[in-house]
């Protein structure tokens, strides 16, 4: 079996376009689902009984669905639904964001949460309104046990947006997929797509383990 | 200096805390079974009593931390709000001292100072930890003011609290067993800043089992058992010369003859 790896160098600039397509993708939907996100736990964590439990039912059914069932979901169900043509681009945006913004919800609402009672009777004790206490003591706390787990969840995401190439949208897999079904160099082009994904998501890698280190709560 | 509780029952002048017929109970267990007790201005109070015996359920009430079931509470002549809007009012008139410190571990010890004025008075954020500044120096550590509670000792993140109870110019300094949860060896130090205040002539409520503490410094001690109130008289009363034999049994229990 003769290898041709030339192949990759001359599908460099439809790869890097594709791995383009990849960063975009995975900021966009993290933008979109870290407010989201935000409002889902803060549903979810609401006084009023219908909005808790709309919150659990978003959050119940995106994060227990795989992820491509979502992208197909969306892709032949949302054009039924609306009688709006959305781009594969823009359909495989709001399946990520869908999954993404479920599991966002459970990591503000646990984050929130693993604040003691305590910490609100201390503000309370000093005459702070509930509004004034989340802002000042709960959610400064909150935010450094959840930002670890967002670099986390960032990182998956950034895997996963491999997962909408099934629609077309035009990112990494997709381009390398397109390439090694035109030119049948199977080997090359999966190696090249690895190979490319680790060197963008090596260093992302890294960078999550130094917000954990560097955000790890200490009491 | 305030003179202590001999002046108490000649009282003219009216309770800065006024409890009456105080009901609370959790689920079936009835933590507090109709209490009517004062609390006089300039008083240092302490409650003692076994565990359970409802004595700090008591304090968290005072302030509205843990609403009472029934009975009011009357803070200088006014009736304690229900709505919690209103009650905040109340409590920026109390401060609050927790078992467990509860410092903010995300602010340097003179941030949990300032927080209170800069948050909820409004002050200058200057202003504010200047006088924060001058309140760490008051329990002993100015030079700790940029430590954050974790890196401080249990003693010492007990007396950045007192200090942040301080900061909003308190009528009344709630203690819910401020050393129950500290090493033997740090309790002396809050204990030699709590009789520090108390010199000065401030209103405290004290809920503790520092029997010796309570003895020393306390104007008046209540004593607590199962919801109820035993007995209620000065340290010497009760200390000395119990007038009811639950008391007698309760303290020789703890070795106090």
């Amino acid at each position: 079996m003769t290898l041709d790896w030339s192949i990759v160098w001359l599908n460099k600039e439809a790869l890097a376009e594709g791995a383009l397509m990849t960063i975009v993708l995975t900021v966009l939907t993290m933008s979109l689902a870290v407010p989201l996100g935000i409002v889902l736990a803060f549903m979810r964590l609401s006084k009023w009984r219908s909005l808790a439990l709309l919150s659990q039912c978003f959050v119940e059914l995106f994060r227990n669905i795989p992820l491509i069932l979502i992208v197909y979901w969306s892709f032949y169900v949302i054009p039924i639904l609306i009688p709006v043509q959305f781009s594969a681009f823009t359909t495989g945006l709001v399946a990520l964001v869908l999954c993404v913004s479920a599991y966002n919800a459970e990591t503000f609402r646990a984050g929130i949460n693993s604040v003691r009672h305590g910490q609100t009777n201390a503000g309370l004790a000093l005459g702070m309104s509930q509004l004034q206490v989340m802002k000042e003591i709960i959610l400064p706390q909150a935010a450094r046990r959840v930002l670890p787990i967002l670099a986390t969840t960032w990182v998956s995401l950034f895997k996963d947006t491999s997962l909408v190439s099934v629609i077309a949208v035009g990112e990494l897999s997709h381009v390398a997929l397109q390439i090694r079904s035109q030119s049948f160099r199977v080997l090359e082009m999966l190696t090249a797509m690895a190979v490319i994904y680790w060197m963008m998501g090596y260093p992302q890698a890294k960078l999550s383990d130094w917000v954990r280190k560097k955000f790890e709560v200490k009491e | 200096m305030t003179e202590p509780s001999p002046l108490r029952r000649a009282a003219t002048q009216r309770p800065l805390l006024e409890y009456k017929h105080v009901c609370k109970t959790f689920g079936a267990f009835t933590a507090l079974d109709d209490i009517s007790i004062n609390i006089y201005p300039g008083e240092v109070v302490c409650f003692i009593g076994p565990s359970g015996s409802g004595k700090s359920t008591l304090l968290r009430g005072t302030n509205g931390l843990d609403p009472f079931d029934g009975g009011e509470v009357f803070f200088d002549g006014q009736i304690l709000p229900r709505k919690q809007s209103e009650v905040r009012k109340v409590r920026q008139r109390m401060g609050m001292v927790f078992q467990n410190f509860e410092l903010f571990p995300h602010k340097t010890a003179l941030q949990n100072v300032a927080i209170g004025p800069i948050t909820v008075l409004n002050k200058d954020r200057v202003e504010a930890e200047q006088q924060a500044m001058a309140l760490l120096a008051k329990v002993g550590l100015a030079d700790k003011a940029d430590n954050y509670p974790v890196n401080l000792s249990g003693g010492q993140q007990q007396r950045v609290a007192i200090a942040r109870a301080l900061a909003m110019q308190p009528e009344v300094l709630l203690f819910d067993e401020p050393t129950s949860a500290l090493d033997p060896e740090t309790i002396g130090e809050v204990l030699s800043v709590m009789k520090a205040l108390a010199d000065e002539g401030r209103t405290m409520v004290i809920v503790t089992h520092e029997m010796s503490f309570a003895r020393r410094v306390a104007d008046w001690v209540i004593v607590f058992e199962r919801g109820k109130v035993l007995e209620e008289g000065p340290p010497e009363q009760i200390f000395e010369a119990p007038k009811v034999e639950r008391t007698k049994e309760f303290l020789s229990h703890l070795g106090w003859a």
